[in-house]
């Protein structure tokens, strides 16, 4: 018996490897796509699936065979817990609140026991365990990426083109101009230069951080550490700044000398980018199986053409991170193996749901050449219109005589029960011309009185979850 | 449809008169039902879209439609003639003969009538199916909204009209959203109502398919053989078709039983490709029972597969490729069948007579 026992155990540890029923799933987004909302949801989702069946798309849930899901802690004990119970506690409290925004890594494993459906498995293994870890992190963190490809020469040259757009002029003429007459020949003492360089690179923070404030626009020239630092607050590595003159960036910088500023601010350069930046990729990237990228199209969709122009040469600059081909320079550092991405607009509660379509077609058009390429690579590509919280319900009402479809919620500031209606989605690329016609006004919602002991209200969280783990439940 | 951002706040008309979605077929109205609207825009119809092939010589076909209807109005006319001398002649015989054959007469053509009726009804219905088929099909791979719900609801009515269907219904109301768009909402109604109809369905199937191998294989006669396989395969699929919502009678059903085979040997032989690596291994397993029940078998596999297109025929949503029903579940329960009963008349009685004192030990 002791033997049957023995073999029962080794033979269900067999496939459980076999099969690889572990997941992580990385959440990545832009600040203010809603990952901390994303990542509360699912873990509720699936912590209240074996209870409520609720999830209609999760097909395991759908024929019942889940039987129970737990948070766990997580094998990296160095990476911090997700706050799941803190982010609930805002959502369902009193005044309800959108959980902070993250400050650092953060990690969160459920194991979901269930009973296994394939006919073959079935007689090996009655029921077994999934394990997935979703690990989440402060989207700033994100734009450092592209960084990895650049030298210094490059990144300034992205720089000058990002620093001189029309609405990010006025906000930073001034520290261009004390940018463009620094002595980068200098040969100074070293602390005094030092105390220089974070002079002007705390002034060319300052300045795009208001920007920033205003537009909440996403780009290169702010490497993400300069917006949250996490421990590296007055580290020397941050202090440094594009170089801006363009005659300077026609030479050759092999006749400057090693302490010279130039070569001094290059250094930082490459420092941040080889001791910063690569350990963080490298601890986030590797055993990373599925991947969710979040894009807030409502925001974009509101602040027009050139926020629109961004996110997308951001977009495709991460996803061509994420495209795995062989000569892939992502591929050589950290060997990732992604299968399946998914990148998803949120906050689509905000929109009527019979303009989902649009919102979802309006968010492929705008990624398709970066889909199109991580696709071709073998990867799984899905996109999908969700809400991860949802703070609306849709109703049907008379406007000018005609049946309209709007989203029925609270309004923020005055809590007033308010219908919307946001305007007409586009479901395609826009021009210039057809950006500045565009009349789009996405009032985001309070969030509703929520239960503790129901599951978060949601719009095809469901069809995420089937996506991203769906086939790990046979 | 206003493209302006607009705000009804509680005092606003509007914000009072607002409906909840959830009461369907607020969007309906406005668009008509979309059947009737699919119907009109024959263009979006998949079938007639894609459908490549011979002109239809029209004055040809309109003589060969005129061929039936005329031929039978002719036989009807002369028999009613005939009928109506026949019964005249009779009462100057004798008028209680005439009565009786009067009345036998009138009974004939009532009866007749309403089974015309009936089929006629079943006709239309197998249409109206159709019709719904191929409007799911299109809002399936259309990224519309608010469409479906009208067509499933119409669905969930001619289902309810013959089957029970409250628990899975039920099911399906706690499941949607008003989210949900319209491929997930018949996706959802395919997961729910019909997957409940699929399983009844499949059990029907099994039965009949398994039954008829055992009769076959019992049977001495080939003609009896033959007479078996029709009768088995038309009570199974009116009972399908009853199930699906879509009762098919005589007449009806055998424009059906036409369509059945016409499929099976269309989409099947695909399918037969798929399966004859299966069918040689069973062969072998067959033939060694003996020539009889491989007949058998054969034939119960024959049935199973005319089943199984009954229901891709009668099914409103198309099967989608994780839920299609599979011949290899009813196969085995077929040879199961079989096997059994040729075990029991080989061992025969001893055998019997062991078994019972067993259970007795």
């Amino acid at each position: 018996m002791d033997l049957i026992d023995k073999v029962k155990t080794k033979s269900n540890e067999l496939i459980d490897r076999g099969l690889n029923r572990n997941v992580r799933i990385a959440v990545t987004g832009l600040s203010g796509a809603g990952k901390t909302a994303f990542t509360t949801s699912m873990i509720n989702q699936l912590l209240q699936a074996p209870i409520e069946e609720h999830l209609t798309f999760f097909s395991v849930n759908a024929q019942s065979r889940m039987q129970a899901c737990k948070l766990t802690q997580h094998q990296e004990l160095h990476i911090p817990s997700f706050d799941y119970s803190g982010a609930l506690t805002h959502l369902i409290s009193d005044s309800p609140q959108w959980p902070e925004s993250t400050r650092n890594v953060s990690q969160a494993q459920i194991k979901c026991r269930f009973r296994v459906g394939h006919r073959w498995i079935k007689k090996l293994q009655s029921d077994s365990t999934v394990t997935v870890e979703i690990v989440d992190y402060p989207g700033e963190w994100l734009l450092d990426l592209p960084l990895l490809a650049m030298d210094y020469k490059s990144w300034s040259k992205a720089c000058i083109k990002y620093l001189n757009s029309e609405r990010r002029k006025q906000y930073t003429e001034g520290i261009q101009n004390k940018i463009r007459a620094f002595d980068y020949k200098s040969l100074q003492d070293e602390t005094a230069l030092a105390k220089e360089l974070k002079g002007v690179a705390n002034e060319y923070r300052a300045s795009l951080s208001s920007y920033r404030n205003d537009y909440n626009d996403y780009g290169l020239a702010l490497p993400g550490r300069f917006i949250l630092p996490g421990a590296l607050a007055d580290a020397p590595t941050l202090d440094f700044f594009p170089v801006l003159n363009e005659d300077l960036l026609s030479l050759d910088w092999e006749q400057f000398e090693q302490n010279s500023s130039l070569k001094v601010l290059e250094k930082r350069f490459n420092y941040y980018k080889e001791k910063v930046i690569k350990p963080f990729f490298e601890e986030y990237f590797t055993k990373v199986d599925r991947q969710i990228v979040l894009i807030d199209t409502c925001s974009v969709l509101e602040s027009g053409y050139e926020s629109y122009q961004d996110l997308k040469d951001t977009v495709e600059r991460l996803l061509e991170g994420f495209s795995y081909g062989r000569s892939n320079w992502l591929k050589r550092l950290f060997s990732p193996s992604i299968d399946k991405l998914m990148i998803a607009t949120t906050k689509v509660d905000l929109v009527p749901p019979d303009q989902h379509s649009a919102m979802e077609s309006f968010m492929q058009k705008m990624v398709a050449q970066a889909k199109n390429n991580v696709g071709y690579e073998g990867v799984e590509v899905e996109t999908m219109a969700i809400s991860a919280v949802a703070t609306s319900e849709p109703v049907a009402t008379e406007h000018e005589g005609e049946k309209l479809l709007c989203v029925k919620g609270i309004e923020e500031h005055s809590g007033e029960s308010v219908i919307h209606y946001p305007g007409r989605v586009p479901s395609k690329g826009l021009s210039r011309q057809e950006w500045n016609d565009l009349d789009i006004d996405f009032a985001p919602f309070a969030i509703p009185e929520l239960s503790e002991d129901e599951a978060l209200p949601h719009i095809r969280m469901d069809k995420v979850i089937e996506f991203l783990i769906g086939d790990k439940f046979i | 449809m206003s493209d302006k951002p607009v705000k009804f706040y509680t005092k606003d008309k509007a914000h009072k008169d607002a409906e909840k979605l959830l009461e369907d077929n607020v969007l309906g109205d406005s668009s008509g039902s979309p059947l009737t609207e699919s119907s009109q825009n024959k263009p979006l119809l998949p079938e007639s879209a894609v459908k490549v092939g011979f002109k239809g010589n029209k004055a040809k076909s309109w003589l060969r439609k005129l061929f039936w209807p005329s031929l039978s109005t002719f036989i009807v006319f002369a028999a009613g003639y005939e009928a109506y001398g026949f019964v005249t002649e009779l009462i100057e015989t004798n008028w209680l003969l005439g009565a009786v054959a009067g009345l036998i007469a009138s009974a004939v053509v009532i009866s007749g009538g309403f089974a015309l009726f009936k089929g006629w009804r079943a006709r239309r219905q197998f249409k109206k199916r159709e019709q719904q088929q191929a409007t799911l099909r299109r809002l399936l791979s259309d990224n519309s909204y608010g469409k479906a719900s009208q067509v499933l609801e119409e669905v969930t009515h001619d289902i309810e009209e013959y089957v029970n269907v409250t628990s899975l219904e039920n099911d399906f109301e706690k499941k949607k959203q008003q989210v949900h768009n319209d491929h997930e909402l018949i996706q959802i109604y395919s997961g729910t109502v019909l997957k409940g109809l699929d399983k009844m369905a499949i059990d029907i199937v099994t039965k009949h398919a398994s039954e008829a191998a055992a009769m076959v294989a019992l049977s001495p006669l080939a003609a009896a053989d033959m007479a078996l396989v029709a009768w088995r395969s038309s009570k199974m699929i009116e009972q399908l078709s009853r199930l699906y919502g879509c009762p098919q009678t005589a007449l009806g059903r055998f424009e059906m039983t036409k369509r059945v085979f016409k499929n099976m040997m269309l989409a099947g032989a695909s399918e037969l490709v798929a399966d004859a690596g299966v069918e040689l291994l069973g062969k072998s397993l067959t033939a060694t029972i003996s020539a009889k029940a491989a007949q058998g078998i054969g034939v119960g596999v024959l049935i199973a597969r005319m089943g199984l297109q009954t229901m891709h025929l009668c099914r409103p949503v198309p099967f989608g490729q994780e839920n299609k029903p599979r011949l290899g579940q009813i196969r085995k329960s077929i040879y199961q069948k079989v096997a059994g009963l040729v075990k029991t008349a080989s061992t025969g009685k001893s055998d019997k007579s062991k078994d019972t004192i067993e259970k007795k030990k």
